[in-house]
């Protein structure tokens, strides 16, 4: 997996691309995630257009972000979801969890409604 | 340090998340040479990296010196996949329900939920000397 981060319009966009299956490459995409945080950063969109699949380990750093920024009063949101993972957030019901988006520009617009 | 190996259509590897990506490769490589389509080689792969994480993480519990097993095997018009860890032996009935409600925002404990979702079959055999995950899907 690799990762590339930026700030737009004050929103955090974080662009892994790839596999996120565990090991040293989720560590990379938990640990800017965190890195963002703890920068004081509430308005996180992290974009899957090139993420080919995730496992649970993918998952589970989504959900942590999400609730870490959640009890920070900010919020975690998804763009560009492929077939593959919103067939895996629907299968496992995090669909009703997080709030996507069909483009980045689309995510960040809703930081204002 | 050890490395992973692959003879035929089996590889083992040191329990270390490092190698996860060893795994996938030869996996992807593997399916493919059996005829499978894109989307079935990524569910099988998805399941695959769960039962390893498993394997390497609550089986072996992370000692390099430890090993994961993955044999595959063509079956007619399907894939058989064995994961097998040296374990104390893992039962996955001890897991939580992924989706109660209670549950639905746990960081951990969804792998074996999912493996079943996109499997067509998966069959545990525990004993004292590990775990052995047997799985199949029609390719």
């Amino acid at each position: 997996m690799r990762l590339s981060d930026r700030e737009q319009d004050g929103v955090v966009i974080l662009q892994p691309k790839g596999k996120i299956m565990g090991g040293p490459d989720a560590t990379l995409l938990h640990d800017k995630l965190y890195e963002y945080i703890d920068q004081g950063k509430k308005n996180v969109v992290v974009d899957l257009a090139g993420v080919d699949w995730m496992n649970s380990t993918g998952l589970g750093i989504l959900i942590s972000g999400f609730t870490t920024l959640r009890n920070n009063d900010g919020i975690l949101k998804l763009a560009n979801v492929t077939d593959k993972i919103q067939s895996l957030l629907t299968i496992t019901k995090l669909v009703s969890v997080f709030e996507a988006h069909d483009s980045i520009e689309e995510a960040i617009a809703s930081f204002n409604d | 340090m050890n490395k992973p190996k692959i003879v035929g259509d089996t590889m083992t590897v040191p329990s270390d998340q490092e190698f996860l990506a060893d795994v996938d490769t030869f996996l992807e490589a593997t399916l493919r040479g059996f005829g499978a389509d894109e989307s079935v080689i990524a569910d099988i792969a998805i399941s695959v990296s769960e039962l390893v994480n498993n394997a390497i993480l609550h089986g072996n519990k992370a000692i390099p010196d430890k090993i994961v097993t993955i044999k595959l095997k063509r079956e007619n018009n399907a894939v058989c996949i064995s994961i097998a860890d040296e374990g104390t032996g893992f039962d996955p009935s001890e897991v939580d329900d992924p989706l109660d409600d209670n549950n639905l925002l746990k960081e951990v404990g969804r792998g074996i939920f999912i493996v079943k979702s996109l499997m067509d079959s998966v069959d545990v055999q525990a004993t004292n000397n590990g775990t052995t995950i047997v799985i199949k899907k029609a390719i």
